[in-house]
Parts: structure tokens; sequence; C-alpha cells
């Protein structure tokens, strides 16, 4: 899937884009942190969400779909990814998703997951960007992926995408990825601990509360 | 005054029948969830008893530690990631002692029904002690296995049965009736 490596390529150099030129910006932003915490060895910055808009914090909502419990959901439009719960509700959660042109729809299967995921950058983004590493330890405060990573795999095929973790809490509730999920690193890990490998992920370009049109939504195909 | 009286008794039969409603309702759900009342609103609204989340409360548990873990095939050893929400519980269970709780465990595996009940009921035990290994008051818990009762259907067979291999953990403010 070329198509693929090149959208990873493309949200690589946004990402380096971003520390590269709005340092200042960056500065500013210090706030969205707020102290650490230490998860599985790592010490990382907590986001401060007393600074993010409540509507993308992690909370529990109806949700009249029909999708079993235990499916993860995700909204392209209206940026939030839910795990569905019983009795019409689900978990849901703010996200940052791609950018026009890097947006994925589909079905699929979180095949595999990891803590602190080692970051490669694929060699054509290398080609572009030499002076970037073979690769970011996990862990690093650098790695783009953060605490979490669930690799989305469609009929046994690594699709490319992924929900991840976040260095740009800011980011959630935007278009700024290259077509990955990404979600503040708290959640990231929140996330992890309730997807099992196996567990069924669709992305939508937005819900319906109908199940009819939502299945319909469902059936395209992925784009690009 | 007869169209007020008339008004009042097909308002109490229509009481007799919800509460009739709520009962058989309580008795399915009670076997693993909290009883689900009707649900208006729209997707997105806050859940009930969720608009505010009070620490401590039931729907915090819910909200920020977790209630499920996750077995493998034929397995009821506890993995890293199930071990480290049965750590938050563990955490949250102590910082909220009047709470009780019942470990419901839950198989969908390959055998006889009866060996689906032994396999939940095992995961249900190795769920609860790990609790007690880290602190949590044993008086406090019962395990009890389901089988493959109450199984999540209309996925593919192999995303449904992830989600049939738990134990969740459902907090209670007192003991079972026998």
């Amino acid at each position: 899937m070329p198509w693929t490596r090149r959208n990873i390529v493309l949200g690589g150099l946004a990402l380096l884009g971003a520390g590269a030129v709005q340092k200042p910006a960056f500065a500013a932003a210090s706030s969205n942190f707020a102290g650490t915490a230490v998860d599985n060895g790592v010490t990382f910055q907590k986001t401060n969400f007393a600074k993010i808009d409540k509507k993308w914090h992690r909370q529990v909502v109806k949700y009249f779909s029909s999708e079993p419990i235990g499916t993860v959901v995700v909204d392209t439009r209206h940026h939030f990814l839910y795990v569905i719960m019983e009795n019409k509700t689900a978990i849901r959660y703010g996200v940052g998703v791609g950018r026009e042109g890097f947006k994925w729809f589909g079905r699929a299967t979180i095949d595999a997951k990891s803590l602190w995921p080692r970051w490669t950058p694929p060699p054509e983004m290398r080609k572009r960007h030499p002076e970037l590493p073979e690769f970011v330890a996990g862990g690093s405060p650098k790695n783009p992926l953060g605490p979490r990573a669930m690799y989305l795999h469609r009929d046994g095929v690594d699709t490319g995408y992924r929900f991840h973790g976040t260095l740009e809490p800011w980011s959630i509730g935007k278009d700024a990825s290259s077509g990955c999920i990404r979600m503040f690193n708290e959640d990231a890990i929140d996330l992890y601990q309730r997807c099992p490998i196996g567990t069924a992920v669709q992305v939508l370009p937005h819900i319906a509360d109908q199940a009819e049109s939502a299945a319909q939504v469902s059936q395209i195909t992925p784009v690009e | 005054m007869s169209a007020p009286t008339g008004y009042m008794r097909q308002l109490m039969a229509a009481a007799v029948l919800l509460a009739l409603t709520a009962c058989t309702t309580t008795k399915v759900a009670s076997l693993e969830e909290p009883a689900a009342a009707p649900m208006t609103g729209q997707t997105n609204d806050p859940a009930p008893g969720f608009e505010t989340v009070a620490a401590g409360s039931e729907e915090d548990f819910i909200l920020n530690v977790g209630r499920r873990i996750y077995f493998k095939q034929d397995s009821a050893t506890l993995d890293s990631v199930a071990m480290a929400t049965l750590d938050n519980q563990a955490i949250w269970l102590n910082k909220n002692p009047t709470w009780l709780l019942k470990l419901q465990g839950f198989a969908d595996d390959s055998g006889s029904a009866s060996q689906m009940e032994t396999l939940s009921q095992k995961r249900a035990d190795a769920a609860m002690a790990y609790l007690v290994s880290k602190g949590v008051d044993a008086r406090r818990m019962w395990a009890k296995g389901y089988g493959n009762d109450r199984e999540v259907r209309d996925c593919t067979e192999r995303s449904c049965k992830v989600q049939n291999r738990r134990v969740v953990t459902n907090l209670r403010s007192q003991p079972d009736a026998a």
C-alpha cells in the first residue's frame, strides 16, 4: 500500500514543520501541559485539561446507533471516537483526524497494540528529510506516537493507520494528522485498556443515529 | 369530579404497568449491567448520571477506571493489560472503601456449556485474587462465572468472541440476595 506510506511521510513532515517553524507558538502553548506523570517507567507531560474545551474531554454519552458493545466508532467530521457500551451509551473521546486529502474511512480491527512504541520514519520521508533519525525511541519526548499505539488492520493487512497519543494536545478536535487518529496521551492510555486485540473499528465520515444510514456510510471503501 | 378520577385511574394503571416493566428489566439487567432507564434524547447528550461525575461515584469508576478486563482464548490467566486495569481498580477501591463489588466472569471459547461456566468462574476468581493481592478486602467481593450468558452478538466472530472473554467489575452497595 504505497499511498499509506506516503501519508505517514507527509504526516511526519507536518509534525516536523510544526516543531521547526512554530517555536514561539510552542512556547506559548506550554500551558497545555500540567505537571508530569509516570507510565510504565516513562515520565511524560500531563495534559492540562483545564485549558481544553470540555467537548473534547473523555465522557459517557448517549449513543443510539446499533453497533455491538466493544466496537470503536470514529466520527471523523465531528472529531469524536466512541467505544460502545451497554444500554445505548458510549464512552466518547475527542480526537484529531486526517487533514483534507488524508482521511480514511472503512472497517478495520485492532490487530496489534504497543506501549511507548518506537517511531520509525519511513524511508521516503528520510530521503526528503535526511536530518531525521532512523527512528525515535519509544518514550522519547519527541516521539509523536506518545504512550500507546493501536494498529488498524483490515483482513489481516496493516492499513497503515493507528490510534495513538500526541505531542500536540491542541490538535485534538482538528484535522491535523496524516490520517492517523490522535488522542490525548491520557486517553490513548485509557483506550488501550478498553480494546482487546480483535476489537472491531469503524471509521466513518460521521455517525448517524439511524442504524440504516450508519451501515450505508460504513460501506464506503477506503479512498485515495 | 369524575373526570379527574378517571384520569387518576389511568395514571395509576400506567404506574403499575411501569412498575411491572421496571421489575422485569431489573431482573434481566442485574446479571451484569445497572438497570437501564428507557432512553430519550440524542446521541452525544450526557448519559444518565454522567451529567456531572463525582469522585468516588460509580460513574467515576466507569469513566476513569473501567470495569472490564479481557482474556485470551481458553485462558483464565491475567495478562499485563488486565493487570493494569485491576491495578487501577484496586487503587480506586481502596480509596472508596464503602463499595462492594461483584466480579462477573464470562466465557465464549471452545468447549461445552459447563466447561464455559468453569472457565468463566476461574476468570472471575483470578480477578478477585489479584485485587486481594493489591489490598482490597476479600470480604467486599464475590465472584461468579456466567459461562456464555449475555454474549455480545452481531459482530464478526472474532470481534464478538474477544468481548465475551471478560470479567466485569460491578460495583454494589449491598450483597446479592441469596
